[in-house]
């Protein structure tokens, strides 16, 4: 008995390791993206803090670049804006004063806000990243969220602090979204293989799909994202699990390297369409 | 024994630093990702407390986890490497060493360098391996263990020369 004894209290530091291990392990495989706890991620109070630190410094060697994205994307718009109020004009004839009355406030037809935020923390170097973002609950953020850049689809919001939020990225394996072509209406759903954070790829397209190097690829029916998103353009033909579809590999538009300024869209009718949806899933 | 205990309070600190603001964001041609917080170990004392090495690993790796993201991916890894720290000194040291024997490339290069490749080799074989559990692709897998091991080797081999030849310069 003595020396089972001597024999446990020798070893017990195999015993401590051990149960840290299957802790460890615990943590691992009980991981849901959408569950857990906000005190181990980090979206907590003082890694986020450090991050946004950190962030601060590595966005000003950053700035320039930055700027001239923004001055691109206004020019766009201004563009866009100067069309659009042309539009108006040709339309406004004599007729139209009589239908005015019954027009209703075109500010509630508003389905889709944005919320500026700044990434403090971006992981790309494994196969499932993930991003920290500056704005959380306080700012009216949620779980589910998407999140855009200037450019493109940056990922959909997990799991939210007082003031910070995870977002799980396009690559992130787990990450799926169905997307199509421009020219077409055939959607497939894009997913990560964990390769090169450069590139995504959309899979179960129909066989008889056809591309040009280049073409667009959008977000077609999604809960989480507005119809017709700039996710990226198909760059080469993919390997294909099934002889039925094709999988196409997808230049992604976000550029993960130097991702700095996103949007978090806030989709109004959001609660509507799910509690709707939900009514008939039962 | 207070200023080695100081200096292994701050080799922690600026280890989890390091490795979370700077490496952890380096993927060299989409591979090779540095893992450096290992040295941790490597530089603690032969005989040193085994409680000790064990849940300051796990504490290290949990640290990490909460700012990567990776729960429990690093802590899993880093504590068996702890596991398996004394038997792997049996390997490369000898017997008679002294107990508060720093290894390192200062006091017995040839040893370090071969404990330090078969330590990191160990950490990073197990860090991939449990992370490559939720997407299976062994000659990704594969590459990545070999480059990030090279990589981190090198920093290894590299800053613990730099550091204890000025630390032995002035002490002569």
């Amino acid at each position: 008995m003595r020396n089972l004894f001597n024999f446990i209290i020798r070893n017990s530091h195999w015993l401590v390791a051990i149960l840290l291990v299957a802790f460890s392990f615990y943590l691992v495989f009980a991981q849901n993206a959408y569950q857990r706890s906000v005190y181990l991620t980090s979206a907590n109070h003082v890694t986020g803090w450090l991050y946004t630190v950190s962030g601060n410094v590595s966005s000003f060697f950053l700035l320039k670049k930055n700027n001239q994205e923004l001055m691109a994307r206004n020019a766009q718009l201004e563009k866009e804006l100067h069309a659009g109020i042309a539009q108006i004009d040709s339309l406004h004839t004599d007729e139209m004063i009589g239908i005015n009355a019954f027009m209703p406030d075109s500010a509630n037809h508003v389905q889709f806000g944005f919320i500026p935020a700044e990434v403090v923390n971006l992981s790309f170097s494994g196969v499932n990243n993930f991003i920290t973002i500056n704005k959380g609950r306080n700012q009216g953020i949620k779980p589910d969220m998407g999140v855009i850049s200037q450019r493109g689809v940056v990922g959909v919001v997990a799991n939210v602090s007082a003031n910070f939020a995870v977002v799980i990225p396009v690559i992130h394996s787990k990450f799926r979204l169905s997307a199509r072509l421009k020219h077409s209406e055939n959607y497939g759903s894009l997913s990560w293989d964990g390769r090169n954070i450069r590139e995504a790829q959309i899979q179960e397209l129909p066989r008889h799909e056809m591309f040009r190097k280049g073409d667009t690829v959008l977000t077609s029916f999604s809960r989480i994202f507005p119809r017709n998103l700039i996710i990226g353009c198909v760059s080469s033909i993919g390997r294909s699990k099934d002889d039925n579809f094709n999988t196409f590999n997808v230049e992604l538009a976000t550029d993960f390297y130097t991702l700095q300024d996103v949007l978090v869209i806030d989709d109004r009718f959001y609660e509507e369409q799910k509690a709707l949806e939900e009514m008939f899933q039962q | 024994m207070k200023v080695s205990s100081l200096y292994e309070v701050l080799l922690f600190v600026l280890l989890i630093l390091l490795q979370v603001l700077l490496l952890s964001r380096i993927s060299l041609f989409g591979l090779a990702t540095p893992v450096l917080y290992g040295y941790f170990l490597l530089k603690l004392p032969v005989g040193r407390n085994p409680f000790f090495v064990i849940i300051s690993a796990f504490l290290m790796g949990l640290i990490i986890d909460i700012f990567l993201n990776t729960p429990g991916m690093n802590a899993a890894a880093i504590t068996l490497v702890a596991m398996f720290r004394k038997p792997l000194m049996g390997l490369f040291f000898e017997k008679e060493e002294y107990e508060d024997f720093v290894p390192g490339m200062n006091t017995a290069a040839a040893p370090f360098v071969r404990f330090t490749l078969f330590t990191v080799f160990l950490h990073l074989t197990l860090l991939y391996f449990i992370e490559s559990f939720t997407l299976f692709n062994l000659v990704n897998t594969l590459l990545r263990i070999i480059t990030s091991a090279v990589s981190s080797i090198l920093l290894i081999i590299a800053i613990d020369s730099l550091i204890y030849r000025r630390k032995s310069g002035e002490q002569s």
